[in-house]
């Protein structure tokens, strides 16, 4: 009777030997063709374990510096909507203070200055109330309501209204009164620099002119970078222009005599320069912010081909070791059937002789 | 000698040769029965010269049977866990493949990459703050946070339950397999005593120890009568000469806090945080490790962001002198009213929800994330954006903000104390993908070893048919002889009987 060494090899075992590499074999090739087709681990969580979270964090800052980059288009936008506003508006206020320069009591027509302001303040107006899409680029953070009210609206408005009854107590008369002619020239200038800018300040602003609010709008451009992306119409610059158009287009009629026009055009070049000037600086402001935008934009497109980059890193295969892996698995497969049968043919019986 | 001896020893020769022809034909028929444990007749020399089957052994190895019975058990351990936690980490499954239906882009539906979408939605509504259609997206982005919390939280209940049923199954199991190993243990027992062979019997143990180790750890000793006692790996008698009983309630409700029953093996309980003796390996083990450990730990984090959300985003007495309690803003349970504590968070993840007051497709009106006043409408104590302005940011910033702002959670749930919303997410992503792959290797690691280990016992105990087929070829040619020294002595007898 033949014993078994440590050798022996059950023939159960031998028939069914192949059965699970072979299986194996078929879910790693799926799992490769898988991989191959998309370029990632078919199970990232499983690949990569406790590394998942990192990973997560990865995507997710680039998701977020999309997300900002898109965002900065939209401040973009409405950056330059207010660049061109304010330029406009430092147009009309330069056009004015060129015609003022040439102005000459006596010499020019009767209503020049009247004219002149009103199609200022018009100007002026409209441009402070630009708007980018639905937002009034210079209101500040109340972005919904235009911020300069119309002067000429009708019923007559407020701001209106405030400058008459203001003429009409300093000098008991209307400015279009022949009697007008006799306001003397001090007068007149300590009319405009008292109760005539005390209209255009303050509360007075607030309620009669501006809807603006004086908090200006942020936004986040790029990780933890926050600046201001408007302006408002409370500032000082815009102030002094309203003043100045207005004291032109109401009081610049000819009732005035010559020397108390010649007060009102001094007064009012002051203050239109002063405005200029302001709004020179303004946009100065808005330009730096705006070169911050695009400095913004241009680092978060280095970081996010980092961050990809990294992303690309944990999650890709590599597409030729894969490919090199399918071919390897499918020839063991192969290789598995070939010898499946083979050792169905290894067995004693067949070679016995039948007795 | 005589002749008629030689008749006797020739009669002796038929006899062992046809009980050893049994034993080959025996062993040929079961070369296929998994678990079969070859036979070898024994023949000795009997008293007049002949030969003599004396006994049948059965080639057992008691080693091997316990090497492939632990790594069964362990493999079986490292499945039950691996199934479980893989259908948990389905909700965090940021593979390309998987896509939600709220259009979330490629890193998946986990509670990460929603509060991810919330960050970069409401950066969005802070560049266009008077954009109401931002404000909806924003809202929306919320409310897939809120419904990801609420689903990882029911996937977490879902495979409680299955542990739980699955722990029923396998008690009912291992009940059955101990009342049917009492019936073989029985037929060894008698059967050594009555002589009978009782290979088969045996047989039928070695291969029930072997089921019973997939769905509990176990050890094995054999008394001097035959009998084998089980225990399990942490030492609780299951069967010693009766079966000890094997009982558990499953609990087919169990809601987030709520804990399932322990299994008891006589009376001593074997699983959960209360056992004296708990069982280390199978499939019971792996089973109630995910009801009682690893699953409720994943649901404390997830219950643990839906605190930090529904804190993070509360909304504060914003009056001159503060004088009312902060409530819950843009998340909140439903009849809330007041914060939850963040060492009392259980039920949270299922229950968060976006306030129905800022939740348009709700009738609330979606400004109010901008200009606070969720908790309350109309109570301008909770307002923010007091102006009404409709570019105001302050309070979206301050909503950013508490994403990445650090704050206190509560360490029980395993990472640790402190740290952001965002990055508490993600460390929960990579805790439990962490187990997941550990779990996942552990049990690619056991079941090569599991399948090792039965190869070995196959090969050391199982049938090979071409060595069965040279015995019966050795039997064939001795029973030939046989049959010629019968004719031989026959012969030889006429002779003399001629010559007489």
């Amino acid at each position: 009777m033949t014993t078994m060494g440590a050798n022996s090899i059950s023939s159960q075992f031998l028939a069914n030997s192949l059965v699970a590499p072979v299986l194996q074999a078929q879910s790693s090739l799926t799992t490769a063709m898988t991989e191959e087709s998309t370029g990632q681990y078919a199970d990232l969580g499983l690949q990569l374990g406790d590394q998942s979270g990192y990973e997560l964090s990865l995507k997710e800052q680039v998701g977020l510096l999309q997300t900002l980059t898109t965002g900065n288009s939209a401040v973009s936008t409405s950056l330059s909507t207010a660049q061109t506003a304010l330029q406009s508006i430092s147009s009309t206020a330069q056009t004015t203070l060129n015609d003022l320069a040439t102005w000459m009591p006596g010499a020019s027509s009767d209503s020049q200055l009247q004219t002149t302001g009103q199609s200022a303040l018009q100007s002026f107006i409209g441009s402070a109330n630009t708007t980018a899409g639905d937002q009034y680029v210079l209101g500040g953070i109340n972005s919904g309501v235009p911020p300069i009210a119309d002067y000429y609206s009708t019923p007559t408005s407020a701001a209106k209204t405030a400058v008459d009854q203001a003429f009409q107590t300093a000098f008991g008369i209307s400015p279009s009164d022949p009697a007008a002619a006799s306001i003397s020239a001090s007068a007149m200038q300590s009319f405009l620099s008292g109760p005539f800018a005390a209209l255009f300040q303050g509360a007075s602003w607030s309620s009669d002119w501006s809807s603006a609010s004086s908090t200006n709008t942020t936004a986040e451009i790029a990780p933890d970078q926050t600046v201001t992306t408007s302006t408002n119409a409370n500032q000082p610059g815009f102030q002094d222009l309203a003043q100045a158009y207005t004291m032109l287009s109401e009081f610049g009629g000819s009732q005035l005599s010559d020397a108390t026009q010649q007060a009102l055009v001094t007064a009012a070049s002051s203050l239109v320069s002063q405005g200029l000037h302001s709004m020179t600086t303004i946009q100065a402001e808005l330009g730096s912010t705006q070169s911050a935008v695009t400095s913004a934009n241009n680092s978060m497109s280095s970081q996010l081909t980092v961050l990809q980059e990294q992303v690309g890193n944990l999650d890709d295969v590599n597409p030729d070791a894969t490919a090199a892996q399918i071919n390897s698995l499918t020839d063991q497969i192969q290789m598995a059937y070939e010898l499946t049968s083979r050792l169905q043919q290894l067995n004693l019986a067949q070679y016995l002789p039948v007795a | 000698m005589s002749l008629s001896t030689a008749f006797n020893v020739i009669s002796s020769a038929f006899a062992a040769n046809a009980a050893q022809t049994a034993v080959v034909s025996n062993n040929i028929a079961n070369a296929n029965t998994p678990g079969y444990s070859r036979e070898i007749a024994n023949v000795v020399t009997n008293s007049y010269g002949g030969a003599d089957v004396a006994s049948v052994t059965r080639e057992a190895n008691a080693a091997l049977l316990e090497q492939a019975a632990s790594s069964t058990s362990q493999a079986a351990t490292q499945q039950a866990i691996s199934d479980g936690l893989s259908t948990l980490a389905r909700t965090v499954d940021d593979s390309s493949s998987a896509s939600s239906t709220s259009g979330a882009d490629q890193n998946g539906a986990s509670p990460s990459a929603m509060l991810a979408n919330l960050q970069s939605a409401l950066t969005t509504y802070e560049v266009s703050p008077d954009s109401s259609l931002a404000a909806h997206a924003a809202v929306s982005a919320a409310s897939d946070l809120a419904s990801s919390l609420n689903s990882a939280s029911a996937t977490v209940t879902q495979v409680r339950e299955q542990a739980d049923q699955n722990m029923a199954s396998s008690v009912t199991t291992i009940n059955s397999l101990l009342s049917r190993f009492t019936a073989a243990n029985n037929a060894v027992v008698t059967g050594l005593q009555t002589g009978a062979n009782v290979s088969s019997a045996e047989d039928t143990r070695d291969s029930i120890v072997t089921q019973l180790a997939q769905q509990i750890g176990v050890s094995t000793t054999t008394a001097a009568n035959g009998s084998q006692s089980i225990y399990t790996d942490s030492g609780v008698t299951l069967f010693q000469d009766t079966p000890r009983t094997v009982s558990f309630t499953a609990t087919p409700t169990l809601l987030d806090g709520a804990s399932g029953a322990p299994v008891t093996v006589d009376g001593v309980p074997v699983t959960g945080p209360n056992s004296p003796m708990p069982i280390q390996s199978g499939a019971l083990a792996g089973y109630a490790a995910l009801r009682d450990t690893l699953a409720p730990q994943y649901q404390a984090q997830l219950d643990q962001i839906a605190g930090g959300l529904i804190n993070g985003f509360a909304e504060s007495d914003q009056s001159a002198t503060p004088t009312l309690t902060s409530l819950p803003g843009l998340f909140t349970t439903s009849g809330a009213t007041s914060l939850p504590s963040m060492s009392a968070t259980t039920g949270l993840a299922a229950a968060i929800e976006v306030n129905p007051n800022v939740d348009p497709s709700q009738g609330g009106n979606p400004n109010l994330l901008r200009d606070g006043g969720i908790s309350a409408p109309g109570n301008p104590a909770y307002t923010y954006n007091t102006t009404g302005s409709a570019s105001y940011t302050g309070r979206i910033q301050q909503l950013i903000g508490q994403i990445g702002a650090t704050k206190s959670f509560d360490p029980s749930a395993g990472l640790g104390s402190s740290s952001n919303l965002a990055g508490y997410a993600n460390a929960s992503v990579s805790w439990l993908q962490g187990e997941n792959q550990h779990a996942s290797d552990s049990s690619s690691y056991q079941n090569a070893l599991a399948t090792q280990a039965t190869s070995a016992l196959s090969n050391a105990t199982g049938v090979n048919l071409d060595a069965e087929m040279t015995n019966m070829l050795n039997l064939e040619n001795s029973y030939a002889s046989s049959a010629k020294l019968l004719t031989t002595v026959t012969s030889m007898f006429s002779a003399l009987l001629a010559a007489a």
